[in-house]
């Protein structure tokens, strides 16, 4: 079924301060109503500072990792969008006009990047607003209708907030800092726009419920008409809030409060200078200055922390032996314990000098992997953590007596492998493990256990 | 006279205290029968003792020290009412003070309270307020204009010393040329707005009423200039007034009388400001024919304008947070503008009044920029016809008709002065005086000239 998927994505920006005062923006980390002044709570009387710079420079940032046209040199007005919410103080929302135009990420065309405040919080439940997040900085990007499944619009939203995150100016989006609404048309129905939606998971669903909605209705002969649907999270299900004839009209005005801001072209420039690689880019250089592979690469720039740490380990280490693992051994350590790249306490350094190891046999993959895992648990030197685990690689002529004396005490197994049954060696190995304490490579002792069976059959 | 005040305050002929004794007891012995002041500050007295005790100790006297001074109540003061005359805000005490009123304090005003006003400033003669009409001191059962009917009644009965007004279509002017006082109004973004609720956002300003021109210079100077927190202002930094005004000469200045003025404006007026006209002429300024072609046009743009953001400003009165929901309880002009603006602020109908009434605006303020290119002031009549008596029923057009002269100045943000003309059967009529955007100076400077032969 032919399907067009639009999104308009809200994301609160990571300022210090609200957009029109100097209120702090750590609203969840403090009593009600505590980070608010008669500018935020819109009290009578009262006029918003300019605009914060520091959003709108992150506006900008985040609207070049998106490819998008910066619009410089000509007035980008402020507008009030009035709407009547207990969350609204002042009855209207301040919304700019687009600060940028015409990007695409992953071949999703974007329309548009503008700035908004957010309201206050509305507990309808017991009637109070709290005003702390009411002017908190929000950058808003709408899609053109580019996607056309659910499984398309995850994965956008995926990449798109990794590009956002990479920038280090957005809220983790885990906080609930990123609202979505997403516009869903399906063949032979009109388009029909969700609301209400606060992750990656709760897009999905509700895109999976309005296409199955929407078929039934078709199915059945009926419209599906134009309207404007919430997103009930607990539930996943869609409600209808309202018809297109009902649609607010929010009059928009230019807010004769703010200048309009205009953006000149040397202040682009300066952000294009010093922004940080967005991460689609990033993977593609990856694969082409360190010849790994596409995968790999993928998973390297899941975080920009985790691939700044590539990149320096790349400098020293074999880079094919580093992207080998970051993708697998380091991800899963850390995976494991619930962190992310922000969280590594060890240094550069230290994870060189251990790749190092690995790169030289000095210790086996297996060994290292137990290393790895003391260095994110509790950072020192991969040398002294070799020693404490007592993880050095066992002597060479140690070796051949541990694989002599294994095959003594297993003459059974020994019988069996010479009998054609091969899993028998498997067996006689694990014992040269445990006699050597797992400080031997396990590829080098079964090429020693079957030179030395070779002898024997 | 402001400067003669001073003169006593300064010499320690008057004191403080004795200054504001005097204004509290002429206000409670005038105020029941011309309702120019809504509250009075309790605490007034108490305020005055303590400048007197710092004055004492020898700390400098800032440039109001003593004076009393009324606010208009749309303007945030901490502690009193906020009223706007409305009874949307009748019980809403402000809990800040407006940019302005942080400066009349650090320069050692003592305000005496707050001022009646048309209700949210919508209104041309003072009868809007919800807290009952204003007399006209100077034309006791006439009008005394608005929409800060009470500065002007408050000044002309000598209640307190200054006022401060708010001018969104002449707001100052008209009810300074119904009291036969002086006002002024500040080129639009020269003084904060910083606490100052809403009526147009892009034509409000916040200005002086005096009862001479050196306490509306000396109070404009205090008020005037950036404040860092707020967004549309101009950058202009401290500017003095006062000092400028002694012996203030025009001449070979060019002033400018436009031909228009007398279309719309009644005889027995127009009489009154040909001959100051005259004077200034005699004063030897140089007086220069302007035309102002599209002035009539001014007021019909005007209103929808000022209803369009009248509108978005009166969002937040929603009963949620101020008790009263501005439309259950408001009266009918201010219902009119809401509803109005409310009307044609709608998508399907922007082009037709709004972004029209914007373009008209363009073309008044090139027109009055053009004629200010080749003059350094116009003068002419402030209202077109005389105040009419209380209780009079006009319909809203005739209302509106008050502010034909006036709107033009707020259109295109440049300034304008009120100073007495003469009289027309007993009634005030102002001499307006306009000027370039920041031309403030000059505006005073001809104002100054005018009055000291008067």
């Amino acid at each position: 079924m032919n399907m067009m998927v639009g999104l308009e994505v809200h994301q609160q920006l990571a300022t210090e301060r609200k957009m029109y005062c100097d209120c702090p923006t750590n609203y969840q980390d403090v009593p009600p109503n505590t980070n608010v002044c008669p500018i935020c709570t819109g009290m009578p009387g009262s006029k918003p500072l300019s605009p914060n710079e520091k959003a709108v420079d992150a506006a900008i940032e985040l609207a070049l990792m998106l490819g998008c046209k910066v619009v410089v040199d000509k007035p980008t007005y402020i507008q009030r969008k009035h709407y009547d919410y207990p969350d609204l103080p002042s009855g209207y929302q301040r919304t700019s006009l687009p600060i940028a135009v015409d990007g695409e990420l992953q071949g999703v065309r974007i329309r548009e990047v503008h700035l908004e405040e957010d309201p206050g919080q509305y507990d309808p439940t017991i009637g109070s607003v709290d005003f702390n997040r009411s002017g908190v900085p929000l950058v808003e990007i709408v899609t053109e209708p580019d996607m056309r499944s659910p499984e398309d619009a995850r994965r956008f939203l995926r990449q798109l907030i990794r590009v956002l995150e990479f920038t280090g100016k957005v809220r983790p989006e885990a906080g609930g800092a990123m609202r979505t609404d997403v516009n869903i048309s399906l063949e032979g129905g009109a388009r029909v726009e969700v609301k209400n939606i606060n992750s990656v998971k709760g897009a999905y669903k509700a895109l999976k419920f309005e296409i199955t909605r929407q078929k039934a209705k078709l199915g059945r002969g009926e419209a599906v008409v134009r309207e404007t649907r919430a997103y009930l999270e607990s539930q996943m299900i869609t409600t209808s809030m309202r018809l297109k004839e009902m649609e607010e009209d929010y009059r928009y005005i230019p807010d004769p409060d703010i200048f309009p801001l205009v953006i000149d072209d040397a202040k682009v420039q300066n952000i294009r200078e010093q922004m940080v690689e967005p991460p689609h880019l990033r993977e593609q250089r990856l694969v082409e200055q360190y010849g790994i592979q596409q995968a790999a690469a993928n998973v390297i720039v899941s975080e920009r922390k985790f691939a700044d740490l590539f990149e320096e380990v790349a400098k020293e280490v074999d880079p094919k032996l580093a992207a080998m693992w970051f993708r697998t051994k380091l991800k899963k350590v850390l995976n494991y314990m619930k962190l992310s790249a922000a969280d590594i306490e060890f240094t550069p350094k230290q994870l060189i000098t251990l790749l190092q190891m690995i790169q030289h046999h000095k210790v086996t993959p297996e060994q290292g992997e137990l290393v790895l895992r003391e260095l994110v648990k509790k950072p020192a030197d991969p040398k002294e953590l070799v020693q404490r685990l007592g993880l050095e690689r066992i002597e060479w002529e140690d070796l051949e007596l541990a694989v002599k004396e294994a095959i003594r005490r297993n003459q059974k197994a020994v019988k069996d492998y010479l009998a054609g049954r091969k899993e028998a060696l498997n067996f006689i190995a694990g014992k040269v493990m445990e006699l050597t304490g797992g400080r031997a490579d396990p590829r080098e002792i079964l090429k020693l256990l079957r030179a030395e069976l070779l002898k024997k059959s | 006279m402001t400067k003669a005040k001073l003169d006593q305050l300064r010499s320690g002929e008057l004191s403080p205290v004795e200054n504001v004794r005097r204004a509290l007891e002429r206000i409670s012995k005038l105020n029941p029968k011309i309702n120019a002041f809504i509250e009075v500050n309790n605490d007034v007295v108490a305020q005055a003792e303590a400048l007197e005790r710092k004055l004492k100790r020898g700390k400098r006297a800032g440039k109001l020290a003593g004076l009393a001074i009324g606010i208009k109540s749309n303007i945030n003061v901490n502690g009193l009412r906020a009223t706007c005359a409305s009874r949307t805000l009748e019980d809403y005490v402000a809990a800040y003070d407006a940019e302005v009123v942080k400066r009349v304090l650090a320069e050692d005003g003592i305000i005496i309270g707050v001022n009646n006003m048309d209700e949210f400033a919508c209104g041309s003669s003072g009868e809007t307020s919800a807290f009952g009409v204003t007399d006209n001191p100077a034309a006791p059962g006439r009008i005394p204009g608005g929409s800060s009917s009470g500065g002007g009644a408050a000044i002309a009965a000598g209640m307190c010393d200054l006022c401060l007004g708010t001018d969104t279509g002449g707001s100052i002017r008209n009810p300074a040329s119904h009291c036969g006082v002086v006002g002024v109004k500040p080129t639009y973004g020269l003084v904060p707005r910083q606490g100052l609720i809403d009526l147009g956002m892009s034509l409000d300003q916040i200005g002086p009423i005096a009862s001479d021109v050196y306490g509306a210079a000396l109070l404009l100077e205090v008020i005037a200039g950036k404040n860092q927190n707020e967004c549309v202002m101009l950058d202009v930094p401290k500017v003095s007034y006062a000092d400028k005004l002694d012996g203030a000469d025009i001449k070979g200045m060019k002033i400018g009388v436009s031909p228009q003025f007398s279309e719309i404006t009644d005889s027995a007026v127009m009489d009154v400001i040909d001959k100051s006209i005259e004077t200034l002429g005699d004063l030897g300024a140089e007086i220069v024919d302007v035309e102002l072609p599209h002035i009539e046009e001014a007021m019909p743009a005007y209103y929808l304008i000022v209803s369009v953001e009248f509108f978005s400003a009166t969002r937040k009165f929603d009963g949620r947070k101020y008790g009263k929901r501005i439309e259950d309880v408001c009266g009918d002009e201010v219902l009119r503008r809401i509803l109005r603006g409310r009307y044609i602020s709608q998508k399907e109908y922007r082009g037709k009044y709004y972004q029209r009434a914007l373009q008209v605006r363009t073309i008044i303020r090139r027109e009055l920029m053009a004629a200010l290119e080749k003059v350094d002031v116009i003068v002419g009549p402030t209202v077109p016809k005389l105040p009419h008596k209380l209780g009079t029923k006009l319909t809203p057009m005739e209302m509106y008709a008050y502010d034909y002269l006036t709107i033009p100045a707020n259109l295109a943000g440049i300034c304008g002065g009120v100073v007495k003309a003469g009289k027309v059967n007993g009634i005030p009529v102002g001499l307006q005086v306009q000027g370039m955007v920041l031309g403030e100076e000059q505006v005073l400077r001809v104002m100054r000239a005018f009055e000291a032969v008067s």
